[in-house]
């Protein structure tokens, strides 16, 4: 189970690195185009949604890392008001809405992203991109963010991670 | 159930999720899907993945990981402590100097990045310890990091705007030009008060210390202008015909990439990485929010909810003034619980119809919702720029950090107050720059 | 027990917006008809964002919409000649072409997919620069223009201009910093994003147009399969109505357009047969081209909508 827990934050980390990139990418795309437009005086006709594409992947994809940094923000009033056993608790709880949630998003997207696939969908500018590779980012990162969910709860029940990162001190 | 019966059992649910400690974007996205499937069926599953995906499909969101990258890229480099520094040479002579050094250096800061916890990191990183080796006290320096911080959604560029132009359909131009004035007059109020404060308590008289000669003061200036040459970059690109607000935000990003590899000699890959991780961690979180803020929206308006309540709102019989009362303290309550990117999203699609029936102007009130938001940053138990302090300066304990940030908020709702009467410090620059606003 | 329909549309509502009105116009008639229906509709993309309209009417998530068939072109391509230069001339035309072949492929496309038409609508549109008048397609060249559809955009290009896109919104920013310096839309569109502040040539509809949109009222076939006969009877009657009512209102628009425009003292003018023929060639070889080669059936819809007189 550690060898999981170990793996699915490798993956984690991987596809962090992935929508840094993409977001990155992003920006280079962004000045090309105001360089194409404004001094070539060219057509700009991909780079519109192949930017906003680059960034629901990164924002999907990214997701597990964010998880994994416990950077998705949270209210944590409740969570310091307890004492540390039923913290634990209420941690587990949390977790197992969040994964129930993601779960859904990843199932659903599946199905969405299949649809596209099998019905040939493009995007409806004159740049007709698939439209299943952007939406493979939903069930990709989503799926992630369940695995991530799963070695969380692992690391909670092993006492490896402290509910909610919060020390048994810490309280409101 | 009537849907206003709907809107207060969900009202209460949500806030219970919401306080179970889970992330807000999934919160909000487990309430959402839950309401859907109980209130309307299970068939209306079938539309969770499509409304995520084009929730965010939306090219005006692109400025966001921009705007934020803008402020990692400068935040990680010395520029924010040279920033202040070459403040603090100037003003040195004036009681509380380097507070109120802190406070301009993050006016500017505020000028390029749209988001706050990145404003409040960049200044407060070195100004936070600066503040309290030179012996200031703690609540003071904390708390003036944490309001100084929110100036980064009021001044322009703004993710708050952007978001809020989205959901209303307002110009995101005019919107940033509203902010501009306010930002200024905020930033002069915080100013005022670190001053008083620390002319009453007669602290921080550097100049007993240090004096800093005309050319100590005139080497400094360098160090600033590279932020002015990008700022002006940024706003030639906006209002110069160059490119929409995203794609100026794309600019203004790389520019600021830029500075930090150039002049800051951030070009190792790990000084790299600290600047993506940054950006990555702070957009995707916000992003994810967004994503489910709008799939709550849909759930809202769906079962008729939206509706109804702004036809409950519109049909009290309060006067409009009244009404402006409590809407800023939904918006206040709001905001202690919740980030700004979900309280506007969700609630703007309700509020606009009420306000603009009422006699509001809808940018005015743009940037009234956004100096709320600004409290709410500051407000436990989710308060943005709080993290940000609290990991800077981990054993200056939350109440110390209100104590001090107390005084600034007030200064906030005395700037809201102002802007009630005297509308036009909002809608001025805009007005003049544009041509008098479009209202739909 | 009453059935509850949801109506989305994109157009601001309770405004006096023509497309709101024509679904406000069929929920007031249905209730009228006291059938035990009633049409609940969200203007403003309050419900649904424009372009998710179609997938939802498709799985009976969503029961009625008003919007561009083109938005749909990126699951049905067919789609795309009903926002195709030059097409249709005038509103008679488009009435002709309403019950002609092109239009029977059309909306069996439409019917295979799950959806029918309660109205149809035909939109003119305009297209205008702040640096010139534009009639022939040599006047484009040079220009930045933004463009309404992917079709439209191909052609403007074809003629030497350069493309950018953008959302609608940001259109009256972008011409008054020259980010663009043309445009085309609706003549709603022009009229309400108040382009006649930036612009200063227009060229209207006119006989000879290059510019109509498609903008049906639709409805999900298993929402419409789900009403008893009266309820059916009621929401034809209803929609038949609605498309009367809209066809005199979108000359109307046209005309409204033409009076603020020239109000504004920005010039107006119009294709006239010549002009338009020399455009026809242009999407000949640019529009017209890409959508026969590349979309199933495209050469046959393309001659099947020029044949009609
Ligand atoms: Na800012
Ligand atoms: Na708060």
């Amino acid at each position: 189970m550690d060898a999981f827990a170990r793996g699915v934050a490798a993956l984690s980390r991987f596809f962090g690195v992935v929508a840094a990139l993409m977001i990155v990418l992003s920006v280079l795309v962004v000045c090309q185009m105001v360089f194409v437009r404004a001094v070539l005086g060219q057509s700009t006709v991909w780079q519109t949604p192949f930017v906003t594409y680059l960034l629901v992947g990164a924002t999907f994809l990214g997701s597990p890392y964010v998880l994994l940094l416990k950077g998705h923000v949270n209210v944590d009033l409740l969570p310091l008001y307890l004492p540390h056993p039923a913290r634990k608790v209420l941690a587990f709880l949390a977790a197992a809405l969040s994964l129930a949630f993601c779960l859904l998003l990843f199932i659903k997207g599946v199905e969405f992203w299949h649809e596209a696939y099998a019905k040939h969908w493009t995007s409806s500018s004159v740049w007709r991109i698939p439209l299943w590779i952007p939406y493979l980012s939903l069930p990709l990162g989503m799926g992630l963010v369940c695995l991530q969910y799963l070695a969380d709860i692992y690391n909670l029940a092993t006492g490896k991670d402290l509910p909610f990162g919060l020390k048994a001190e810490d309280t409101l | 159930m009537s849907p206003l019966e709907m809107g207060v059992v969900i009202a209460l649910v949500t806030t219970l999720l919401l306080f179970s400690g889970a992330p807000v974007a999934f919160a909000m996205g487990a309430a959402a899907v839950g309401f859907l499937v109980i209130f309307d069926g299970p068939r209306m599953l079938g539309v969770v993945a499509e409304n995520m995906l084009s929730g965010l499909d939306d090219f005006t969101l692109v400025s966001i990981p921009m705007f934020v990258l803008m402020g990692a890229a400068v935040a990680s480099s010395r520029a924010g402590s040279d920033l202040y520094e070459a403040l603090e040479r100037w003003l040195y002579k004036v009681p509380g100097s380097l507070v109120i050094s802190n406070l301009g250096a993050a006016a500017m800061f505020a000028a390029l990045t749209g988001s706050s916890p990145a404003t409040c990191a960049a200044i407060g990183k070195m100004g936070i310890p600066e503040m309290r080796r030179r012996g200031y006290p703690a609540d003071l320096a904390t708390g003036a990091i944490a309001a100084g911080g929110t100036l980064g959604i009021l001044i322009p560029p703004s993710i708050t705007f952007i978001l809020y132009g989205i959901a209303t359909g307002s110009s995101i131009g005019r919107l940033f030009l509203a902010g501009v004035i306010p930002g200024l007059m905020l930033t002069g109020l915080f100013m005022m008060w670190a001053l008083f404060v620390c002319w009453r308590k007669g602290i921080g008289f550097d100049a007993r210390h240090r004096i800093y000669s005309w050319r100590e003061k005139f080497e400094s200036l360098p160090k600033i202008l590279p932020f002015l040459v990008i700022i002006a970059g940024v706003i030639y690109a906006l209002y110069g015909g160059i490119a929409t607000p995203s794609e100026a935000a794309g600019v203004g990003a790389a520019l600021c990439l830029v500075l930090a590899v150039t002049i800051y000699r951030m070009w190792n890959p790990k000084d790299l990485w600290h600047i993506l991780k940054d950006t990555t961690r702070e957009s995707v979180m916000i992003m994810m929010i967004i994503a489910t803020s709008i799939l709550f929206g849909y759930m809202l308006s769906n079962l008729f909810v939206t509706q109804s309540l702004a036809n409950w709102i519109a049909g009290l019989a309060v006067g409009k003034w009244v009404l402006m009362l409590w809407i800023n303290i939904f918006l206040l309550v709001a905001g202690c619980f919740l980030p700004p990117a979900a309280i506007i999203l969700m609630t703007a699609p309700i509020l606009y119809p009420i306000i603009t029936q009422a006699g509001f102007d809808p940018i005015w009130f743009g940037v009234i919702v956004t100096i709320n938001m600004e409290l709410g940053l500051i407000t436990p138990p989710v308060g943005l720029n709080l993290y940000v302090i609290n990991g800077i300066a981990p054993d200056v304990r939350l109440p110390t950090i209100l104590k001090g940030a107390l005084p600034f908020m007030l200064c906030m709702v005395v700037q809201i107050l102002l802007l009630c009467v005297f509308p036009e410090i909002a809608t001025w620059l805009p007005d003049t720059l544009m041509g008098k606003s479009v209202v739909k | 027990q009453t059935v509850t329909l949801k109506a989305s549309h994109q157009f601001p509502g309770g405004k006096g917006d023509v497309r709101d009105e024509m679904v406000q116009l069929i929920a007031r008639e249905v209730a009228a008809a006291n059938v035990g229906l009633e049409v609940r509709v969200f203007p403003g993309a309050s419900l649904f964002k424009p372009k998710d309209q179609w997938n939802a009417m498709v799985k009976g998530q969503l029961d009625i919409a008003a919007f561009p068939l083109d938005y749909a072109n990126g699951q049905h391509p067919q789609f795309s000649a009903t926002l195709m230069p030059g097409l249709v001339k005038n509103h008679d035309h488009a009435k002709r072409l309403n019950n002609s072949p092109f239009m029977a492929d059309i909306k069996k496309i439409i019917n295979d997919a799950g959806v029918v038409v309660l109205a149809d609508a035909w939109l003119a549109g305009a297209f205008g620069s702040k640096k010139g008048c534009l009639v022939n397609p040599e006047d484009l060249k040079g220009a930045k223009i933004r463009s309404a559809g992917p079709a439209f955009e191909e052609m403007w290009a074809g003629a030497g201009a350069s493309i950018a896109s953008m959302p609608s919104n940001e259109v009256y920013t972008a011409l008054q910093t020259g980010a663009i310096d043309a445009t085309d839309t609706s003549s709603g569109s022009f009229t309400s994003f108040r382009l006649y502040e930036q612009i200063k040539c227009l060229t209207a509809p006119g006989d000879n147009a290059l510019w109509f949109m498609y903008e049906p009222v639709l409805m999900s076939k298993k929402s419409f399969d789900a009403l008893n006969d009266k309820q059916k009877q009621a929401l034809m009657a209803a929609a038949k109505k609605s498309e009367d009512y809209f066809f005199q209102e979108a000359k109307k628009l046209d005309s409204e357009m033409e009076t603020v425009f020239k109000k504004a003292n920005v010039q107006v003018t119009s294709l006239n047969g010549e002009q338009l023929a020399k455009w026809r060639a242009v999407a000949q070889r640019t529009a017209y081209k890409t959508f026969s080669d590349s979309v199933p059936g495209g050469k046959a819809l393309i001659d099947k909508a020029l044949n009609v007189q």
